[in-house]
């Protein structure tokens, strides 16, 4: 509804205040006086007097022509295509480039994913009122420089659908492994949003590939969410999770997704990829079954779009499996410089220095990576495995 | 709507010929397509003069008003529709006197 309205009124702070403004009137006086018949109907109707209403009140100069042009302007029901556009305009005016990156986060959850500042704020461990003021100037930004409320052009549509796809892994990401000691390590609600936006997206886009590798991606690794954190409060590796508790709908589901970018035949992208890894992971009933070489065959496709030292990381953990911890360690401190400060480099040495029976170097290793990581259920993993090194 | 496209430069210093016949292309560009509004290159930090009246007696200070390694080296302003038309067209400017540039709206 955001969507239409602003659409109609050209103004996302208008379309958002009518809405919440509709949405309370709506619980008091169904309260009352029961639910409508038509129950949508009664929400845009009233949600478009109200911002009539405060175009009247606020712009007094030019509001003679507008109000004309809104009172008369007599819309029939939007067919469900429109509404759908509206939409995808929305999630793209959020996600524009013209925006810093955590500000597209914050405003995508804001309008298109409708939690409150208070949770957002909470998600990102920023205070309330700082939140507010990033959302009151991302508003602010799009009026007074006219960012336009539009899906992009046919050329500038794939670097924009990218742009919106970072955002929601973004979301994605800081659910499944939360940042914080206040936070729980694992957040669903976070992730739940972010998979209920991707599935939005590519209800609009069916046939974007990275649209449906990422929703397959996020399924495939949702799917583990529960195996994820032990009782103690732990994070249980891949390796170490019981396979039994994984969601086999959500795996079924990010399965046939994996098999029919495969069938459609065109080279894929990064999410593509990094989903068929994940489905190599969950297509092996216990670990021992993995398929390593697949893993392996795949990150080097992907190092080649992306060869970024994370990815060379999580490729040289697949490759200790093929060709020894050795060989993994060689490759991993060649990247040494550049991973320094990332804790999931000094947990990975960590791991391959203690398979080598190098005590010592893995302790140091491991306290390394406690000092740098964020998360609490990970934390507390990998303090155990440092003092089981005795 | 009009766009303030603002050219900074870091110390580069003023354009080489190939800049300079860049530009030139680019200026045309604008010009034929209708979004030219104004534009010019700006005398450096050097030849700047500070002035500042607000007090009891106007104040007149030798240089930029801001001691910077970055500073204003010209502009384009523009007549466009909206942002990203504003954009397109900036990073071609950027490109063409091989500069940053900033873009932001007039009121």
């Amino acid at each position: 509804m955001v969507a239409s309205l602003a659409r109609r009124f050209g103004d996302l702070d208008l379309a958002e205040e009518a809405a919440a403004e509709a949405f309370a009137t709506a619980v008091e006086r169904w309260r009352a006086d029961g639910v409508p018949p038509s129950p949508g109907g009664w929400l845009t109707t009233t949600a478009n007097r109200k911002a009539i209403d405060r175009i009247r009140r606020e712009d007094k100069r030019a509001g003679k022509h507008q109000e004309a042009r809104l009172l008369y302007d007599h819309d029939p029901p939007e067919p469900a295509g429109a509404i759908e556009d509206d939409r995808l305009r929305l999630i793209f005016i959020c996600c524009h480039p013209a925006l810093g990156v955590d500000t597209r986060v914050a405003l995508t959850l804001r309008l298109v994913g409708g939690l409150t500042v208070p949770e957002i704020a909470r998600a990102f461990l920023v205070q309330e009122k700082a939140m507010e003021k990033r959302i009151t100037r991302a508003k602010d930004k799009i009026r007074t420089a006219r960012i336009p409320y539009r899906v992009p052009s046919a050329e500038d549509l794939p670097g924009r659908v990218s742009g919106v796809l970072a955002v929601l892994f973004l979301i994605f990401n800081e659910g499944y492994l939360a940042t914080g000691p206040g936070t729980d390590p694992v957040r669903h609600d976070l992730t739940a949003e972010a998979i209920r936006l991707t599935r939005l997206i590519r209800a609009l886009m069916p046939d974007d590939g990275e649209v449906a590798g990422l929703l397959a991606l996020m399924l495939l690794t949702e799917a583990r969410r529960t195996a994820r954190v032990s009782a103690a409060g732990e994070l249980v590796t891949l390796d170490e999770q019981d396979r039994g508790s994984w969601d086999a709908a959500l795996i079924a589901e990010g399965h046939r997704l994996v098999r029919e970018r495969l069938a459609a035949g065109v080279a894929p992208g990064r999410y593509q990829i990094l989903a068929a890894i994940s489905a190599v992971h969950t297509s092996a009933r216990d670990v021992r079954d993995t398929d390593w070489s697949q893993v392996v065959a795949l990150y080097n496709q992907l190092i080649t779009l992306d060869p970024s030292p994370v990815i060379a990381l999580n490729r040289a953990i697949a490759v200790a499996e093929l060709d020894g911890p050795e060989v993994a360690l060689a490759v991993i401190d060649r990247l040494g410089p550049r991973l320094d400060g990332y804790h999931a480099f000094h947990a990975a040495r960590a791991g391959l220095l203690r398979r080598l029976g190098r005590g010592q170097q893995s302790r140091a290793a491991y306290g390394r990576a406690i000092e740098l990581a964020g998360n609490t259920a990970e934390i507390a993993a990998l303090t155990r495995r440092r003092d089981q090194l005795g | 709507m009009q766009y303030l496209m603002s050219v900074i430069d870091d110390g580069t210093g003023p354009a080489t010929p190939v800049e300079d016949a860049a530009i030139d292309v680019f200026n045309d560009r604008l010009q034929t397509e209708g979004y030219w509004v104004f534009a010019g290159g700006l005398g450096g930090p050097d030849a700047a003069t500070l002035i500042d009246n607000r007090g009891e007696q106007a104040i007149v200070t030798d240089g930029p008003f801001l001691e910077s390694k970055e500073y204003l080296a010209g502009f384009w302003i523009i007549e466009a529709a909206d942002l990203d038309v504003a954009l397109k067209l900036a990073t071609e400017g950027s490109r063409a006197c091989n500069r940053k540039v900033e873009v932001r709206p007039f009121l």
